[in-house]
């Protein structure tokens, strides 16, 4: 048995480790902010921290090159996303869980399969399909926001989450449901659908995080400004701008709050649900 | 009998827009490819070209199969290989050699006869999956015991550790253009200064790590091998940069796993007189050896994924050391306005990540402990 000495070594040799995991994970994150707040001039020479707060970095950032309309883009088509894979994958786990039809788990692995489906793949049949979409909808798809949320509004990871949840759900529950008349929708939205919280934030921030870091699809589907994304704003920025690294880290602050904000209020129930993806089930 | 038909018709009705959604943009697309592939597909539909663009990607058709053979050869001498007797050893081995040579060989004539570029994103997404994957899972299995560890400011350290995760990539990327920007004050420089060194060129940089260290040290004639086989400069830092992303995640994934085992069996080692490595060797890792498979599942499927992070760390200056095979794709599209050429080499890239998750279940699956 280790002497109590040597386990408060042991112990201190821990935290040191952790700590040093810890401020790699911080550095980057120090450095955007302390040069989005730099004068061009101090980003270029060696100073580490500024000598006035450069609040105006932010709103040079925010009116350079439609960097505004860009963020508020962001924040419908991920809205819009969210909202749709949250309904569209709850009400598609509920019967994979907990109803039983001709099929079931062969739809369920050919769902699953879909994960392994590259986006690369499934990019230019999606573009030849949404450009038809653009001639023959009433609403125009090309330039505009369903083509940037509708192949979107559900996936195979969230489907499986709300599933895996779904079947640890007790039948007692069911049963009595079944008792007091209801049928398998009013049980999914009354019973079912408040026990889901923490797996349907946890898919809600995944959806949310996928849609706002999206560049590719984005690059694609829109070429003019008007419902251009956030990550094809600040890809432009640092590939065509020049050095100017203290409004760069700008752009960067402000794509980043949305998205702390979000983790911010969902963290706890995030963890939990991220935690059960790893188990098998 | 009729509860069930109306709940089938219920069910249905209930998964109809998810289906739609993944029939439609997910399933459908992967058939929809392969006809476009078999196409010319410049903005519109062309002649038809057959197999044209496999061809092309691919070089000649006799290659392929003698890759296929000598992966066979290879897979057919490790079991036959067996430690009992001399013959097996000796016959195992030489089939799993010739199969090597054969495989080795027809790779490279595949190299020289398809697409230079496509067998270079195929290389670049090599060192991209030998780069990472390794040392995210160590890491975080360290990473993940020593938090196991300490009870005060667990969740303070699973918060930091998970936040490169939780930030938006297109921000950290950018972040990480400036870290590794060839400007003396970048932050890359300016610690590569502390330890007393030039400034590098970092993302910016093509040659590889090795010729860099040979210059380093004075040599400046070294065989072109030296860039090839060695992954660049650049590509270190997105692989940095990759690994500071996913780390924390694996860390807080491999958490839960570790908090999952029901502590007694940690409390029987110690009775039976296991020190730390003894019971972390036969106690934490057979009990998270499914979680592990399950994190290194996910990191081989992201790196055959990963795009966003790279098109915006790209640089001109790296050439297409960087490049991995759904950036190539991507400029076949975007750029070259290649819809054909570009559908036959994701099939080709599907096909790949098919292969190596079924390989991967077959050699990695069998060794996870799953309980009783």
């Amino acid at each position: 048995m280790a002497t109590p000495r040597a386990r408060t070594v042991r112990r201190g040799l821990t935290y040191a480790a952790l700590s040093v995991a810890g401020m790699a994970a911080c550095i980057p994150f120090v450095w955007m902010v302390f040069s989005s707040f730099m004068t061009r001039g101090e980003t270029l020479r060696r100073v580490f921290l500024p000598a006035d707060l450069q609040w105006s970095n932010y709103s040079s950032a925010w009116s350079e090159e439609d960097f505004g309309l860009y963020f508020e883009n962001s924040l419908i088509i991920a809205g819009l996303t969210v909202a749709g894979t949250l309904l569209f994958s709850l009400t598609a786990a509920y019967p994979l869980a907990r109803m039983r039809f001709l099929g079931r788990e062969t739809l369920f692995v050919l769902i699953l399969a879909t994960l392994m489906v590259p986006e690369t793949v499934t990019m230019v049949p999606n573009f030849l399909t949404v450009s038809w979409l653009h001639r023959v909808m009433p609403v125009a798809w090309i330039n505009n926001w369903p083509a940037l949320t509708i192949p979107f509004m559900t996936n195979a990871f969230s489907i499986f989450l709300l599933r895996q949840f779904m079947r640890g759900i007790p039948n007692e529950l069911w049963d009595s449901a079944r008792i007091d008349g209801a049928g398998h929708v009013r049980f999914l939205f009354q019973i079912v659908l408040p026990l889901c919280r923490a797996p349907l934030m946890t898919v809600g921030m995944f959806t949310f995080i996928g849609s706002w870091n999206a560049l590719g699809w984005p690059l694609l589907v829109t070429n003019t400004p008007a419902w251009r994304p956030i990550a094809v704003g600040l890809q432009k920025f640092v590939t065509e701008a020049g050095p100017e690294v203290h409004l760069q880290m700008a752009g960067a602050m402000i794509a980043t709050v949305p998205v702390l904000a979000l983790y911010g209020l969902v963290q706890k129930e995030f963890t939990e649900g991220i935690s059960m993806s790893g188990m098998k089930g | 009998m009729d509860v069930r038909r109306t709940d089938g018709v219920i069910a249905w009705a209930l998964m109809a827009p998810a289906l739609v959604v993944l029939g439609v943009f997910g399933i459908f697309p992967i058939f929809y490819a392969f006809f476009v592939s078999l196409h010319r597909w410049r903005i519109k539909k062309a002649d038809f070209l057959g197999f044209n663009h496999y061809l092309r990607a691919l070089g000649n058709p006799y290659d392929l199969l003698g890759l296929l053979i000598g992966l066979g050869l290879v897979w057919i001498g490790t079991r036959w290989f067996s430690r009992r007797s001399r013959l097996r050893i000796a016959s195992g081995s030489v089939v799993f050699l010739g199969g090597a040579w054969l495989a080795l060989h027809c790779l490279l004539a595949m190299a020289d006869g398809g697409d230079g570029r496509l067998f270079n994103a195929f290389k670049v997404t090599l060192f991209y999956s030998l780069g990472t994957i390794p040392l995210e899972v160590v890491g975080s299995l360290l990473l993940a015991t020593l938090l196991f560890k300490i009870a005060t400011a667990r969740s303070f350290f699973r918060v930091l550790f998970f936040l490169p995760y939780i930030t938006p990539m297109i921000a950290t990327a950018v972040v990480f253009r400036t870290i590794f920007s060839p400007n003396p004050s970048s932050l890359a420089n300016r610690f590569w200064a502390l330890v007393g060194s030039e400034p590098q060129r970092w993302l910016y940089d093509s040659r590889s790590i090795v010729a860099l260290a040979l210059q380093g040290i004075g040599v400046d004639a070294y065989p072109d091998w030296v860039n090839t086989l060695f992954p660049s400069l650049s590509l270190v830092c997105v692989l940095l940069y990759n690994i500071w992303v996913y780390i924390g995640y694996d860390t807080v994934i491999l958490l839960a796993g570790l908090s999952a085992i029901p502590r007694h069996y940690f409390e029987a080692a110690a009775i039976d007189g296991a020190n730390t490595w003894q019971s972390f060797r036969h106690v934490t890792l057979p009990l998270i050896s499914p979680t592990l498979f399950f994190i290194s599942l996910v990191a081989v499927i992201g790196t055959f994924k990963a795009f966003n992070h790279i098109y915006i760390l790209r640089t001109a200056g790296a050439q297409d050391t960087v490049d991995v095979v759904s950036i190539l794709i991507f400029d076949q599209i975007y750029q070259f306005h290649n819809a054909g050429y570009a559908s036959a080499l994701a099939l080709i890239l599907f096909v790949t990540i098919l292969v190596l998750t079924v390989l991967q279940n077959r050699l990695l699956g069998r060794r996870v402990f799953y309980g009783d």
